[in-house]
């Protein structure tokens, strides 16, 4: 039986790519494949987050576990988190902060010393490792972007006064573990639908008909060929599996005016990242956590030993 | 105060198998695979693919409770086979198959135009 593989080959074509955004289509594979790249993205692919706030003075408004909760929400450029360690793992360090291989550090001193109200915003946390820093959409893409008005998250507002000063400690995590270190701001995926006409008898409906079967569907999937007048199918993927056009077809007496199929091993995959990494980087890394995931279920040997060595006296004695 | 640590959802308790194989007592090729630590994620891949094997009579997960952080996965095969193979196999085509799906990822990547 060894060599008999069961694989399946399927393929991947992007439509859009950005950096915090993407597009594509997943064919031939199944909707358990597809779904699980989607809760990978969603909760295990590691990006890195603020974890452990020090506190060091506080005269804002805001109070200390408030703060530390804004912190930890702040992205952070994650690039290096597949190749970091998790601080319970490190044997480096005893998660501290003063490890370079599973943590980070930031500093914040800010004091307002005018009469106007001053934004603590991300800008201000300043980082122990150039390549962990704040995501700053508005950097990332500035061009026609006018400098100034560049201005980071904003944590708290401070009158005058007011100081904030603390240490933080940004670690490598997971969206099971916290919704603060999830990669994806939202991930989905759609079975790709195959909507096929009736061509003859759409023919017998009356212009006027025409129009009303095509307002029937609350998203705009069919429309008027100008020329023809005939009924052409705009925007098959704006379906939205709601039966609205096959009831109003049915309540006009012209059932199986429409079949609309959803293809079963095609997938359309939306994938937006909140910028700790790229979204195209998002999905090859859920594709490797998902791997190393799988190799974690296989059978130790010692499992595998033990049942053959059952299996050998199990034979015994069936033969014996 | 007393809520259990965050990390137990997916951190393997000390001194416990990851995966634990028990053999049915009574039907022969018929077993199931305790899995720590795993969820639908993985369940629901790991049953599709055993679908595909033509030798696995039955195949399926359950996560028994979700503050129980495992699946069982039953697996129940014909003579020509064992649940041990049929569940090795299934790993190694899923692993297979992400390999390829990176592959051909990677290279539509860097055929696509990127966009600003």
């Amino acid at each position: 039986m060894e060599g008999v593989s069961y694989q399946r080959f399927p393929k991947v074509k992007i439509r859009e790519l950005k950096d915090d955004y993407l597009k594509f289509e997943l064919r031939e594979t199944d909707a358990s494949m597809a779904n699980a790249l989607r809760r990978v993205m969603l909760a295990e692919v590691p990006t890195i987050a603020i974890d452990l706030v020090e506190i060091e003075g506080n005269s804002s408004v805001l109070n200390d576990e408030f703060l530390a909760h804004r912190l930890g929400l702040i992205p952070l450029t994650s690039d290096r988190a597949m190749v970091m360690r998790f601080s319970r793992d490190c044997d480096a360090c005893d998660g501290d902060g003063q490890c370079e291989f599973c943590s980070v550090e930031f500093h914040l001193h800010v004091r307002c010393d005018s009469d106007q109200t001053l934004d603590v915003t991300s800008h201000d946390l300043v980082s122990s490792d150039p390549s962990v820093v704040p995501v700053d959409v508005q950097r990332a893409d500035s061009v026609g972007y006018d400098t100034s008005e560049q201005r980071g998250i904003i944590i708290v507002k401070l009158r005058r006064g007011q100081e904030l000063r603390l240490r933080a400690i940004a670690r490598k995590g997971i969206g099971k573990d916290h919704a603060k270190w999830s990669p994806a701001a939202t991930v989905t995926f759609m079975y790709e639908p195959e909507i096929h006409i009736n061509e003859d008898m759409m023919e017998t409906l009356s212009l006027e008909e025409k129009r009303e079967w095509i307002e029937s569907s609350p998203t705009k999937v069919f429309g008027l060929d100008p020329n023809t007048q005939q009924v052409i199918v705009i925007d098959a993927e704006a379906y939205t599996y709601d039966d609205e056009v096959i009831k109003k077809a049915d309540s006009m007496g012209k059932s199986g005016l429409v079949e609309i199929y959803a293809k079963e091993d095609s997938f359309i995959f939306t994938v937006e990242s909140t910028g700790a990494i790229k979204a195209s980087q998002l999905f090859i890394n859920a594709i490797e956590v998902l791997k190393q995931k799988l190799d974690a279920v296989r059978l130790s040997e010692d499992t595998e030993e033990a049942d053959d060595q059952f299996g050998e006296l199990g034979a015994h004695m069936r033969g014996g | 105060m007393n809520a259990p640590d965050r990390y137990e959802r997916f951190v393997v308790p000390e001194g416990t198998k990851k995966v634990s194989y028990e053999r049915d007592t009574k039907i022969i090729n018929a077993a199931s695979f305790t899995i720590e630590r795993e969820d639908h994620t993985v369940g629901n891949i790991l049953r599709m693919q055993l679908h595909k094997d033509p030798n696995v009579l039955f195949a399926g997960y359950k996560l028994p409770h979700p503050l129980q952080y495992k699946i069982l996965v039953r697996v129940h095969t014909t003579s020509q086979s064992s649940p041990m193979q049929a569940y090795n196999q299934a790993i190694n085509d899923l692993d297979k198959e992400l390999n390829h799906l990176k592959r051909v990822f990677e290279g539509e990547m860097t055929k696509h135009p990127r966009e600003y």
